[in-house]
C-alpha cells in the first residue's frame, strides 16, 4: 500500500518530490538563520520565484518592491532584529521558549525541550558544527534538521531502499509530533501579527502552512504503509 | 491564504532550489548541522535515566554584591540548578533565593545574544545586528583616536559592580593601559558614606561584624536579614547566635523591616535620626562611666595626639554634653528613658556589635552618622574585638602588572561640582550626569557603561533619560550588558556580555570568621551564542589597538589572568586546585583581631627600615618624601604610612589611613573634617528639608527585601514571581490624616517628579513617612521585569507563557522622584530624604 505521495512520485520520482521537500526547508532555514543580503533578496524577487512563492498563496506587499535594494536590505534587516533577535521586545526563535509542557520546564533559553532537540537530532547521527554557536533549538536548526532527514529519505528512494525511506519518514513524524507541532503553530502566529513587512509575515503564513502539510503527509503515508 | 497543495509546495520546491543554487554561489545560507543522517539501529543513548550526568562545578555568585562560593549542576549542557559550596567558611553551605535564581540570569528568553548598533533616532528602538568583529572594530574606531591624540581622558568608563579581578583587569588593565582615568563608579548610590566615615576614624572601610562571638547587636538602619551586603555570610549566623546563644537584637528603623520583625525589639525612629540618638548613647555612656578607658589609647579625641586618657575622656564629654537623651527624645521620637536602657544595655553586655547601614547613613551629613556609629563602639570597645565591630579581612590574590599609557588623564566630572562633596574618596556617582549636562567641566567623546544603568538606579530619572538621549552631550555610548535594560534602549551600540555563570573570576570578598577565603569564579557553560565576557574583550580590544596589556607570555584572557593569580598567590594550592575546589582557606590560620595593636618596634627599628617620626607632631611613621615635608603635605602621604606612636611612646600598627591623610588613630576627632568646617569629633546635623515641612507632607524613605538588588534583578523569572509589588506604606495616622485607604491608588510627588503605587496602610511604618522599595518599575529589562516580552498585538491564544507568567505587575520606581543629591561630606545618594506630597488619586 502507499500513499498517494509515493504513487506521484512513482510517476515522476521519488527522489524528486523530496528533493522539493528539501529546497523549502532550507530555504526557510536560510531566511531564519540570518538576515538577508543583497544576492539573496535579488533571487527572492527573481519573477520565477516570486511566481513560486504566489502558486502557494504568498502575498507580498509593496514594501517588498519599491525603494532602493540597499534602503530594503538595512529595513529587513531591522525587520529581523526586531522580530528575532530583540534587543528588548521580540520573540526569541527558540523552542524551549514557546513548546509548553506540562511540567512546567519552559518559557526560557536552553529548556528541557533544547536538550531534548539537540539529543533527538543526534540520535541521528548528525553532529552541530563546532563552529555552530548558536543555541541547539533554534527554527533554523530544526528546519536544517527536516532537510536532512528528507535528504536521506531522497536516497533512499534513489537506492529502492523503502525500508531506509520509511524510518526516515517515521523519523520525520516523530520530530514533527514532538516538536516542530507544538511550537511552530504558536511561533508563526506570533510572527504574522507583529511583523511590519509583508515578506517575514508571509514566510511565518508559509512556514507555519508547510509544518502542516508535511505532517499530514507524513502521517497519510505510514498510515498506508 | 496559504494553499497547502502538493502541487504548489513542489513547485515552490523546485524555485527554492535554484534559489539556493545561486545562494551557494553568492554564499548565503550558513548551516548548523554536519554529517548525514545514518540509519543504523541504536546511535547514541541519551535516556534520562541511564545516561544523563549532571556535573558539578564551583563556581561563585554574583547576584549580589555578597558573592557567595556556589556550586552549579550542569546536565546535557544546561545549567539545571546552584547551590551554595559546603567548603566555604563564609557561607557555610548555604544560598540564599537570589543565588538560586542565577540560571534564570543565563536563560533569560529576552537576553542579548549578539552585538547591536542602533539604527535611526538614538532611544527610538530600532537595531541592527552585527558581528563581533565589526562591533569591536567600530569600537576601536571610536576609543583609538582619543589615545592616539593624547586625549585618553574622552574615553569614560562607568561601572557599577566590578569587583575582584574583574575591577583589576578592565581598571588596573585595559582602562589604565588606554590611559584614561575618567572612570566613574556607583559606590555612592550604594554606601559611599559609610566608607568615609570609616576612613575618616579607623581607616580602610567595611566592617565585618562577628555575629559568632558577640553577645548583644544593636542594629541602626541595617536590613541585615535581607539585603546586607555580606547577607548570607552574616544573616545566619546572627540568627544562629539569637536562637542558639539567646543573643538579642535590637533595631532602630523607621520600618518594619524583615529584619526589625525578627528582633528582639523594633524601635521606630524618624528618618535620619539615628545620629542623634548614638550621639545621646555616647552621652549616656561616658556621663555614667560606662566606656572602655584602656581603649581610648588608641584612640585620637583631641586636637593633641599626646592627650592622656582624662584628656581625651574630658573633651569628648565636653563635646557630648549638649547631645542628651533628652534633646535626643525631642528629634527622634524615641524616649530618653529607652536611649539610656538600650544605652547601658549596650555598654555592659561584652562584647557587643554595632552595626549600621543605609537607614542611617543615605541622608544629608549621613557620614556622621556613621561616625557617631563609630564613636558608640569606641567608647564600648567594641572595635576589631572578637564579637565586635572588626576590621574586614578578605582574600589578596596577586596579579600580573600592566604597562603604563603613553599619557594617563581624566574628566573633572566624577566628584561633584567644585565644593558640592568634602570628601569624594568614592567620587559622587550620582551627579556624573548632571555634570556632563552642564558641561563645564568637560565632556566625554564616548561614554561607556559596564553592570550599570545610569537610567534607572539613579535618581531623578528622567533627567538621566533626556542626557543619555542627548548626542549633543554624548556624541557615542556603548552598553556593555546580558541584557535590554532602560540605559542599554539609549545607547549606540550593545555589546552583550557573558553572565556572571559563563566567565572567570578570582573573588575577594570579607570573611565573617576573620580568616581571608579565596575562592574563584568558573563557567559553568560556555556563554550563549558565542558571546564575549567584557574582560576577554578587553584583550581583543587591547591586542587591536596595538597595546598589550601583559609584558609576560601566556596571558591572553580572562582564564590566564586568574590562573595567574591561582598559581602566583602565596599559599593558594593552584590553578588546578581551585578549579576542582572553588574555595580555599589557610587552615592553619588564626582569625585577625585587634589589627591595631601590633608592636611595629622601637623608633630605631623604623628609622632603620627608612620610616620618619613626622615632624608634625601627629605621630605617624611614614616614608618622608623630602627633608622637612610633614605628613599630609601631598595627598599621598598615606600610601606609606607604617605605625603610629602611642601618647606612652609605644609603635603600634594603629588604624592604618587609606584615601586620605588621617593618624594612626582612631580619629574620632578629625582635623580633616574640621578643616573643612564640619564639627571635628561626631556631631548632629538636620536634615534641611525636614525642618519645615508642611501639613501633609511626607518624608519618602526606600528599602530592599531579600529577592531583589537595587536594580539588576527582576528579569529573573523565579525572583519577581515572589516579588513583583512595591506599596506605598503608610502608618494609620497619616493616612487617616490624608483621607487614604489601604489599597487606595495615590500619587506620591517632590520637587524632581513623580510615581503612583499602592498604599499599604499598616502600624509597620512610623508616622509622617511612606517607604517604596527599590527592585522594581521597571519598562524594559524583559517580560519578567516590565511584561515586555515580544511585539503586541499577541492573539491571545499565542501567549502560552500566561499560565506561568501569571503575574501582570511590575512595581513601581521611586528615583523618578528622588533627587540626585548627596551628602556634603561624602557624596552618598540622600536616599531617605525626599519630601513628598502623597495624595489620593
Amino acid at each position: 500500500m502507499r500513499g498517494e505521495l509515493v504513487e506521484e512520485a512513482d510517476k515522476n520520482s521519488k527522489a524528486e518530490n523530496s528533493l522539493g521537500l528539501i529546497n523549502i526547508y532550507s530555504f526557510l532555514a536560510t531566511i531564519y538563520n540570518e538576515e538577508i543580503t543583497a544576492p539573496v533578496l535579488r533571487q527572492i524577487r527573481n519573477p520565477r520565484f516570486l511566481e513560486a512563492l504566489s502558486s502557494v498563496g504568498v502575498q507580498l506587499d509593496d514594501d517588498m518592491f519599491k525603494g532602493s535594494e540597499d534602503r530594503l536590505v538595512e529595513d529587513l534587516a531591522v525587520e529581523y532584529a526586531r522580530l528575532f533577535l530583540g534587543p528588548g521586545k521580540h520573540i526569541p526563535p527558540y523552542e524551549s521558549v514557546h513548546h509548553e509542557r506540562t511540567d512546567g520546564d519552559w518559557g526560557s533559553l536552553w529548556g528541557a525541550d533544547t536538550v531534548a532537540v539537540k539529543k533527538f537530532i543526534e540520535s541521528t547521527g548528525l553532529e552541530y558544527r563546532s563552529e555552530y554557536d548558536g543555541l541547539p533549538d533554534h527554527i533554523g536548526v530544526e528546519l536544517e534538521f527536516m532537510k536532512e532527514v528528507t535528504r536521506r529519505e531522497a536516497q533512499a528512494w534513489e537506492e529502492k531502499d523503502e525500508d531506509g525511506a520509511d524510518c526516515c519518514l517515521k523519523i520525520k513524524k516523530k520530530f514533527i509530533e514532538e516538536h516542530l507541532a507544538r511550537w511552530i503553530p504558536v511561533f508563526c502566529d506570533k510572527v504574522i501579527a507583529a511583523a511590519n513587512l509583508s515578506f517575514y509575515r508571509e514566510i511565518a503564513a508559509i512556514t507555519k502552512s508547510f509544518i502542516e502539510f508535511e505532517r499530514k503527509e507524513t502521517d497519510r503515508y505510514l498510515s498506508r504503509v | 491564504m496559504i494553499r497547502t497543495t502538493r502541487r504548489n509546495f513542489l513547485k515552490l520546491g523546485m524555485a527554492s532550489g535554484a534559489l539556493l543554487a545561486a545562494g551557494e554561489v553568492i554564499g548565503c545560507g550558513q548551516e548548523s548541522l554536519t554529517g548525514t543522517v545514518s540509519l543504523e539501529p541504536g546511535g547514541k543513548d541519551f535516556s534520562p535515566k541511564t545516561g544523563a550526568e549532571r556535573t558539578a562545578i564551583p563556581t561563585a555568585c554574583w547576584n549580589c554584591v555578597t558573592r557567595c562560593a556556589a556550586i552549579g549542576f550542569v546536565e546535557d549542557g544546561r545549567l539545571v540548578k546552584m547551590e551554595s559550596n559546603p567548603d566555604s567558611i563564609r557561607t557555610e553551605g548555604k544560598m540564599c533565593a537570589k543565588g538560586q535564581a542565577g540560571p534564570n540570569h543565563v536563560y533569560d528568553p529576552d537576553r542579548v545574544l549578539y552585538p547591536m548598533k542602533r539604527v535611526g533616532p538614538r532611544g527610538g528602538g530600532q537595531w541592527q545586528r552585527l558581528s563581533w568583529d565589526a562591533a569591536l572594530t567600530e569600537i576601536v574606531d571610536h576609543i583609538k583616536p582619543l589615545r592616539d591624540a593624547g586625549t585618553p581622558e574622552k574615553f569614560m568608563f562607568h561601572y557599577g559592580r566590578m569587583k575582584a579581578s574583574s575591577s583589576k583587569l578592565v581598571k588596573s588593565s585595559f582602562l589604565h593601559t588606554f590611559g584614561t582615568e575618567t572612570i566613574g563608579n556607583h559606590t555612592s548610590i550604594c554606601e559611599g558614606g559609610k566608607w568615609v566615615a570609616q576612613e575618616l576614624t579607623w581607616g580602610k572601610h567595611y566592617d565585618s561584624w562577628d555575629f559568632d562571638n558577640t553577645g548583644f547587636v544593636l542594629n541602626f538602619g541595617s536590613n541585615v536579614f535581607e539585603a546586607h551586603t555580606n547577607h548570607i555570610p552574616t544573616s545566619p549566623r546572627l540568627i544562629r547566635a539569637m536562637t542558639d546563644r539567646g543573643v538579642r537584637l535590637i533595631t532602630f528603623d523607621v520600618k518594619l523591616s524583615n529584619t526589625a520583625a525578627k528582633s528582639s525589639e523594633w524601635i521606630p525612629i524618624k528618618p535620619g535620626t539615628d545620629g542623634a540618638v548614638m550621639l545621646a548613647m555616647c552621652n549616656h555612656i561616658i556621663s555614667n562611666n560606662l566606656h572602655d578607658r584602656d581603649f581610648l589609647d588608641y584612640v585620637k579625641a583631641t586636637g593633641d595626639p599626646d592627650a592622656s586618657t582624662e584628656e581625651k575622656e574630658d573633651s569628648l564629654r565636653n563635646h557630648l554634653d549638649r547631645f542628651t537623651p533628652e534633646w535626643a527624645e525631642g528629634i527622634s521620637g524615641i524616649s530618653a528613658d529607652k536611649i539610656k536602657a538600650v544605652a547601658e544595655d549596650f555598654a555592659t553586655t561584652k562584647p557587643a556589635c554595632l552595626i549600621t547601614y543605609r537607614g542611617a547613613v543615605a541622608h544629608y551629613c549621613g557620614a556622621e552618622n556613621e561616625r557617631s556609629a563609630m564613636m558608640l563602639a569606641s567608647l564600648t570597645g567594641n572595635i576589631d574585638n572578637p564579637g565586635g565591630r572588626c576590621k574586614a579581612v578578605g582574600a589578596s590574590w596577586e596579579y600580573p602588572k600592566s604597562p603604563d599609557p603613553p599619557e594617563k588623564k581624566g574628566l573633572k566630572i566624577l566628584n561633584g561640582f567644585p565644593g558640592q562633596v568634602a570628601f569624594p574618596n568614592h567620587h559622587v556617582s550620582n551627579q556624573i550626569l548632571k555634570m556632563i549636562k552642564d558641561g563645564s567641566a568637560g565632556r566625554p567623546e564616548v561614554y561607556m557603561w559596564y553592570c550599570h544603568t545610569p537610567v534607572f538606579a539613579n535618581g531623578e530619572v528622567q533627567e538621566n533619560i533626556d542626557v543619555l538621549k542627548d548626542e549633543s552631550m554624548l556624541p557615542y555610548s556603548i552598553c556593555i550588558n546580558p541584557f535590554y535594560d532602560e540605559s542599554a534602549a539609549l545607547a549606540d551600540l550593545i555589546l552583550p556580555d557573558a553572565t556572571y555563570l559563563e566567565r572567570w573570576d578570582s573573588e575577594d570578598m570579607v570573611s565573617p570568621t576573620q580568616v581571608a577565603e579565596y575562592y574563584i569564579r568558573q563557567p559553568l557553560v560556555e556563554p550563549l551564542c558565542g558571546i564575549k565576557s567584557f574582560a576577554d574583550v578587553c584583550f581583543d580590544l587591547a591586542d587591536r589597538m596595538g597595546m598589550p596589556l601583559f609584558e609576560s607570555e601566556g596571558i591572553n584572557s580572562m582564564e590566564d589572568f586568574v590562573r595567574y593569580a591561582c598559581e602566583n598567590t602565596t599559599g593558594v594550592p593552584g590553578f588546578d586546585y581551585m578549579k576542582q575546589n572553588g574555595v580555599w582557606h589557610d587552615p592553619e590560620a588564626e582569625p585577625k583581631y585587634y589589627s591595631y595593636k601590633k608592636d611595629m618596634g622601637t623608633d630605631e627599628d623604623l628609622i632603620a627600615g627608612s620610616y620618619t617620626l613626622d615632624p608634625g607632631g601627629t605621630g605617624v611613621w611614614w616614608k618622608q618624601p623630602k627633608e622637612d615635608a610633614r605628613y599630609g603635605d601631598d595627598k599621598h602621604d598615606y600610601k606609606t604610612y607604617k605605625a603610629q606612636k602611642l601618647a606612652d611612646g609605644t609603635n603600634v600598627s594603629g588604624f592604618k589611613p587609606d584615601k586620605i591623610n588621617k593618624s594612626g588613630f582612631m580619629e574620632l576627632y578629625s582635623e580633616l573634617l574640621a578643616g573643612k568646617d564640619y564639627s571635628a569629633l561626631p556631631s548632629y546635623y538636620p536634615i534641611p528639608e525636614h525642618q519645615n515641612m508642611s501639613a501633609g507632607q511626607l518624608v519618602l524613605t526606600t528599602y530592599k527585601v531579600a529577592v531583589q538588588t537595587h536594580s539588576r534583578n527582576a528579569n529573573c523569572k523565579w525572583l519577581s514571581e515572589l516579588f513583583h509589588e512595591n506599596p506605598g506604606w503608610i502608618h494609620p495616622d497619616t493616612a487617616a490624616s490624608l483621607g487614604i485607604g489601604d489599597g487606595d491608588t495615590v500619587s506620591v510627588t517632590s520637587s524632581v517628579g513623580s510615581f503612583k503605587t499602592k498604599a499599604r496602610v499598616t502600624k509597620g511604618i512610623i508616622p509622617g513617612a511612606i517607604a517604596v522599595s527599590h527592585h522594581l518599575g521597571h519598562w524594559q529589562y524583559g517580560r519578567y521585569a516590565s511584561g515586555n516580552p515580544s511585539p503586541d498585538p499577541q492573539p491571545a491564544e499565542c501567549r502560552p507563557e500566561a499560565e506561568q507568567h501569571w503575574w501582570n505587575t511590575y512595581g513601581v520606581r521611586p528615583n523618578w522622584a528622588i533627587p540626585n543629591s548627596p551628602d556634603p561630606i561624602s557624596g552618598q545618594q540622600r536616599w531617605m530624604d525626599t519630601v513628598v506630597t502623597v495624595t489620593k488619586i
